[in-house]
Formats: structure tokens, C-alpha cells, sequence
């Protein structure tokens, strides 16, 4: 056994010797908590890497981009570890990911940043990103929460609802969100009448119910997993009558929740989470090039094939592996103005770039302008519930 | 006024109500077989998903559901006590102790496999309050059901307890064991009964607790603490201490939320679980034979 692995690795050195490649890190939860979720988006990565290969590979010489995987495992500790071995010793361009917000932030922080190296997550959410002081080093392809927070309190302001009661349950995803939340409702003239931070898995919610029903709000934001303290606190709201109009954000999203509390109950309830246009024609081409993955648009599988798509155009665009030159280079192809490279469109930009022209991608998840923080503007849904007790989403513009 | 009785006393009793029948079966297995049953807390969450069973196959009441789930649950605890206390009965009782910490992870994990672990509406739907006495209370059809439940279960436990021969046998086994075999009392018949009044009471109050709220894997985990709580306040080995140690936890919960100085609640209801935390501590203190007199821990 151990002489064929030796053989095989002997013949993979001397094929990889043959062509000149440029390594790319690939980090993500590859083990831990989001495994399953990991495993399909690693897909999106790896289909991109595949068309810019199939389609000329980088530079002049058509060198392979490879993908180095390092498993941060949704987890701070292993994130650095992992990040350290794509820049120390695989000496990586640039890295896509690592996956969760925590693992995020320690592989930024502890590694890439002093390294001076690129990383861009599709899946990392926490407000905590953007504040981050990054050097202009830290990306993201998929919105902060912050944005989620802003949509959502838009949405409620055009419903005609000014004033409003919030709570939210004691964790990082759900407070970061409805500080984000208040922020910009209040920022954009409403008012929010009562702020209660509630404690998920307690039998009844009456008591957190009956003061957030004093404030005598016109709707009652929950910010929640739905599991753990969502249902109950909008059935004890419903059941004392202090709120029938209830707003919220993706972690109350789940059939369960209009199981248990019927359709009736839910009519003047609406939820927001994040999507993806599908009318763009960006969104039309990822569609056709990934109908052979498990899950096209599994969770954040769309985010990860621009993410690896993106940083290899950045590289094109650099004109050589060289780490310095990547978050300048990644900011001009991402943004305008320029010719327009959707999903898949290798050659073409290839070809642009070769005349020094300037691009402009645009992919499936949104035109993934950056921002000063190197944060992607959101494009949201909103899900309500259909008379026939299920979730329909529409986008938010 | 009205407000302060229907947002915080009325939902403090049904949640107290609910503590009190876990706690009766605590304070019962304590007293006679002289362990801290960890697995008390699961074995109700084992009954209320029999009897959610119950309600999928035969479209029962949940109430209803709730008899053949106690008789199951019943059977079922005689044989978990066969296989996991029994051959420690004259072990030291801390081994009894870790045997039920086991055996509470055992039964967590065999149900997540069967039911899963998504949370299950046992009454789907929301139930809006009557208006009783000209509107001034507000009261839902299923906290009535509740409080009329326990009051029916109190008053037959309380017969069991003083009229029959085998709750006269109890009594005295809790008092003293080694007393109570001298006089010829069966004490593994005893412990059977016992136990079958110990599950049938938890799954009551699991199914109480489904009816308000819904059915999940760590509704009985997430029970333990204040279940553990009212038998300490209302003394070990005494089943009407471990009721009013129950209704007096569920009311102090709620109340500690209640706007007393000004408008602000005394207590952010965030940190109400600390509730049950602070009285047992407090009483294991100052009082440790509880509010009745029972056996000192």
C-alpha cells in the first residue's frame, strides 16, 4: 500500500513538474460543525478553478491554477494552524475562505494580515469582519449581516410601520444582527419602542412578551433561531395578544414555524435572508455551468464559485504570483467600470486583459462591488407565508 | 393590576404547576430509594413524545394521549430500574447517582434517533384567551386544562399517599427503610410503585409543558434544574413540599420580571433561570430540610 501511494506521488510530482501552476489556498470547515455544507460549497470552488484551466489557465503560458485545500474546521484555533501552512509552506498567491465568521477573524488576525495575503470568504457574515483594521487584506462574497439588518428595516419603514419592539436571543449571529437592525431603523426615522434581550430554551417567553407589549409597538422584530426561542416567543406574543405583526431574519425561516403556529397566526409575519437575483444574466450562465453539482445553490455554493473565480481574474489581472499586487488587482476586476465577465467567462477575460482593458465581474450571487471594508453589498429575499402554509420568497430591491 | 395577574401570576402557576409534578416524582424517588434521579428530567421528555405519538397514530387529545403515555412510560421505568438501579440498590449512592446521569444520556440520544430532533407541536396552532369576569382576566383554554390537571392529579396522589396501603407503605419506607422491612413491608414492591407514580407524574408535566409550549429533545434536561430546585425548597421526601416548592418557583420566575419600582422590570427577564438557581442555593444555606421539614441532603 504505502509503496503504491509512494509511486502515485512520484507520478503527480513529475506531472506537476511538466506545467507551471500557481497555488491558490482553498481553506474551509472541510471537518467540524458545517461539514455538509463545506463539502458542496468546495465544489463551487473547485468547478471555477476547473473553466479557468479548461479555458487557458493564467497568464501567457497558460499556467494551472491549483487548489490547496487547508481544513480550518469552523474553528479559530484550526484556522490558524491551517492558514499558517498555505502561506509558510504551500506559499500560496491568495486564499478563498476559511468559512465561518470566528475561524474568519483569528486566520486574519494571527496569519494572513502580517503575511500580507489575500483572503476573500464566501460564507463569513459577522459585522466584527468589516471593522476589522485589514490593510485592505480581508474580502468577502457574501454581505456582512449589517446589510441584512439595513434591508430588513427598510423593508419595515415601506410597510408603513414606524414604530417597533425588538428582541433578540443572547448569541453572536442574532445580537450582532439586531444592533445592526436598530441602527439603521432608528438611522432611517423609526422607533424602536422597547429592546429586550431574551435567553434561548425557556419554557415561556410571557414575561419578555408583556414588556416588549408595553411599549405598545406596531410590530414586534425577532431576531432568533427559531428552535430555540423564535416559535415560543411569537406564540406567547400571539396567545397575551400584545403583537400579530411579526418581522424577522433568516434563522426563523423554517417550515416548523408555521407547523406550529398555522398559517392565521402568520399572515402579517414576514422574513428576510439572503439570496441571489435570478433574473440577472450572471445568475442565468453560474445556472447552466453548475446544473452538474450536487447543489447549485446549496448554501453559499454560488458565493464560493465567485469567490475562486474572482481571485483567479485578480491574479490574471496582477500578471504574476505575486501576493503584494492581489487586493489591488482583485478590486479593479471586481468593480467598474469595465467590460462585464460573467460566470464561466474565462477566455474573454483572459483575452481583455491581455489588451490591458479593464473588466468587470459579475456573478451569480450579485456584482460584487466592494466596499471599503472589502464587503459585497446584499441581496436579500423576503419570505412570507402563503395561504397554503408555505414559504414563498421574493427579492428586495 | 390586571395586567400584573395575567402576564406574570397566571403564567407563573401554569409554569409552577408544571415544576410541581416533575418535582413530586423527585422528591418521591429521593426520599425512598435515596438518590438524585438525573434521568427524572428525560424520562418526562420520553413520556411526552409517547404520547405526541400517540396523538399522530389516533388523533387523541394531547390530555388524552397523555394516560397511555403515563402506563407506557410506567412500564418501561419498572424495566430501566431492573436493568440500572437494582444492582446497585445496596451499592454506595453515589453509583445510583452516575447510573441515572447515564441512563438520562442513554434515553436523550435513543429518542433524537427515533423522533429526531426538530421540535414538534403536540397542539398546533395558537390559542387566544377567553376574557373571564368581565374581561379582567385573560385566561387560554389550555392553562385552565393545566391548572385543572395538576389540581386532579394533587388530590389523587394525596389519596394514594394517606388512604391506601401501598402510598402508607411508601410514607414509611421514606421515613425509615430499615424500619419499615423489620415491620414486614415489601420495599421492592415499594420501589415499583414508586416508580410508576414517578414517571406517570413526569409525564404529566412533560405533556402539560408540550401543551404550552411544544415537544423537543432537551425540554426534560432543560426542566431538571428548577424540578431539582422546588424538592429541595419544599424538602426532600415531601410530596406536597415538593408542590408548593414547585408553584413557588414558577411565581418567583415570573415575578422577579414584574415592573415593581417604576417601569423598568426588577429582574431583565434574560436572567430569570437564576431564579430557581438562587433559591435552592439559598435554601441548601439557611435551610436545608426545606420549607417542610424533609430529609436533610
Amino acid at each position: 500500500m504505502r509503496r503504491i501511494l509512494l509511486a502515485g506521488a512520484a507520478v503527480l510530482a513529475t506531472a506537476t513538474a511538466g506545467t507551471a501552476e500557481v497555488k491558490l489556498g482553498s481553506l474551509g470547515g472541510v471537518t467540524g460543525p458545517i461539514a455538509e455544507i463545506v463539502a458542496l460549497l468546495m465544489e463551487g470552488r473547485e468547478l471555477a478553478a476547473r473553466h479557468v484551466n479548461e479555458q487557458g489557465g493564467l497568464f501567457a503560458d497558460g499556467q494551472q491554477l491549483t487548489l490547496v485545500v487547508g481544513d480550518s474546521a469552523c474553528d479559530p484555533k484550526a484556522a490558524v494552524d491551517a492558514a499558517t501552512k498555505l502561506v509558510n509552506v504551500d506559499q500560496v498567491v491568495a486564499i478563498v475562505g476559511p468559512n465561518c465568521s470566528g475561524a474568519t477573524l483569528a486566520a486574519a488576525q494571527s496569519v494572513t494580515i502580517p503575511a500580507g495575503v489575500v483572503i476573500l470568504s464566501e460564507s463569513a457574515t459577522s459585522p466584527a469582519i468589516t471593522a476589522l483594521d485589514d490593510k485592505d487584506l480581508v474580502f468577502r462574497a457574501a454581505p456582512s449581516d449589517a446589510y441584512q439588518g439595513i434591508a430588513l428595516a427598510n423593508y419595515i419603514l415601506g410597510q408603513g410601520v414606524k414604530t417597533v419592539a425588538l428582541t433578540n436571543a443572547n448569541d453572536d449571529y442574532n445580537a450582532g444582527l439586531a444592533a445592526e437592525f436598530a441602527k439603521a431603523f432608528e438611522a432611517a426615522g423609526g422607533k424602536i419602542a422597547a429592546h429586550q434581550v431574551h435567553e434561548p430554551n425557556k419554557a415561556n417567553y410571557r414575561a419578555e412578551v408583556a414588556t416588549l407589549g408595553g411599549a405598545k409597538a406596531d410590530a414586534l422584530v425577532v431576531f432568533a433561531y427559531y428552535g430555540s426561542s423564535g416559535i415560543a416567543i411569537i406564540r406567547n406574543a400571539l396567545e397575551t395578544g400584545a403583537y400579530s405583526k411579526f418581522f424577522g431574519a433568516d434563522g426563523m425561516v423554517n417550515d416548523e414555524l408555521v407547523n406550529q403556529l398555522g398559517v392565521d397566526a402568520l399572515k402579517d409575519a414576514a422574513f428576510t435572508t439572503p439570496g441571489a437575483d435570478d433574473s440577472t444574466g450572471a445568475f442565468k450562465a453560474y445556472m447552466e455551468l453548475a446544473k452538474d453539482l450536487k447543489q447549485p445553490l446549496g448554501p453559499y455554493v454560488p458565493n464560493a464559485y465567485d469567490a475562486t473565480f474572482l481571485l483567479a481574474l485578480a491574479i490574471e489581472k496582477a500578471g504574476s504570483a505575486d501576493r503584494s499586487k492581489i487586493a489591488a488587482a482583485l478590486r479593479e476586476v471586481a468593480t467598474p467600470p469595465g467590460e462585464v465577465i460573467l460566470p464561466g467567462e474565462w477566455a474573454k477575460a483572459k483575452a481583455l486583459i491581455a489588451e490591458g482593458k479593464d473588466i468587470n465581474y459579475e456573478g451569480a450571487t450579485g456584482s460584487l462591488d466592494f466596499d471599503a471594508a472589502g464587503d459585497v453589498p446584499g441581496t436579500y429575499t423576503l419570505n412570507t407565508v402563503t395561504p397554503d402554509g408555505k414559504f414563498a420568497a421574493k427579492l428586495l430591491k | 393590576m390586571w395586567e400584573f395577574v395575567n402576564f406574570y401570576l397566571i403564567p407563573g402557576l401554569v409554569l409552577g404547576c408544571i415544576y410541581a409534578l416533575g418535582a413530586l416524582g423527585i422528591t418521591l424517588t429521593f426520599g425512598i430509594l435515596r438518590f438524585a434521579n438525573f434521568a427524572h428530567g428525560e424520562v418526562m421528555m420520553l413520556g411526552t413524545y409517547l404520547a405526541l405519538t400517540m396523538v399522530w397514530l389516533f388523533g387523541l387529545h394531547p390530555l388524552l394521549a397523555a394516560l397511555p403515555a403515563m402506563a407506557l412510560t410506567a412500564l418501561l421505568m419498572l424495566g430501566l430500574d431492573r436493568a440500572f438501579f437494582r444492582p446497585f440498590r445496596s451499592a454506595p449512592t453515589i453509583i445510583s447517582v452516575i447510573a441515572s446521569f447515564g441512563l438520562m444520556l442513554m434515553i436523550r440520544s435513543a429518542v433524537q434517533v427515533i423522533w429526531g430532533t426538530q421540535p414538534r407541536p403536540i397542539l398546533p396552532g395558537v390559542q387566544r384567551p377567553q376574557a373571564w369576569l368581565d374581561g379582567a382576566i385573560l385566561l387560554a383554554p389550555k392553562h385552565v386544562w393545566i391548572l385543572l390537571a395538576t389540581l386532579a392529579i394533587m388530590a389523587a396522589i394525596h389519596l394514594l399517599l394517606t388512604r391506601t396501603r401501598i402510598g402508607k407503605a411508601m410514607r414509611a419506607v421514606a421515613d425509615s427503610p430499615e424500619l419499615a422491612r423489620l415491620t414486614g413491608i415489601p420495599v421492592e414492591t415499594v420501589i415499583r410503585a414508586t416508580w410508576v407514580v414517578a414517571a406517570a407524574t413526569a409525564v404529566a408535566a412533560g405533556v402539560m409543558l408540550a401543551i404550552d409550549t411544544q415537544v423537543e429533545t432537551m425540554m426534560g434536561f432543560k426542566m431538571l434544574l428548577p424540578m431539582f430546585a422546588a424538592a429541595i425548597l419544599g424538602g426532600i421526601g415531601r410530596p406536597f413540599g415538593a408542590v408548593a416548592g414547585g408553584l413557588v418557583i414558577g411565581v418567583a420566575e415570573e415575578l422577579s420580571a414584574y415592573p415593581w419600582l417604576g417601569t423598568a422590570p426588577l429582574l431583565n427577564p434574560a436572567y430569570k433561570s437564576g431564579i430557581a438557581f438562587a433559591i435552592m442555593v439559598a435554601m441548601l444555606v439557611w435551610r436545608p430540610s426545606g420549607l417542610f421539614r424533609g430529609r436533610v441532603l
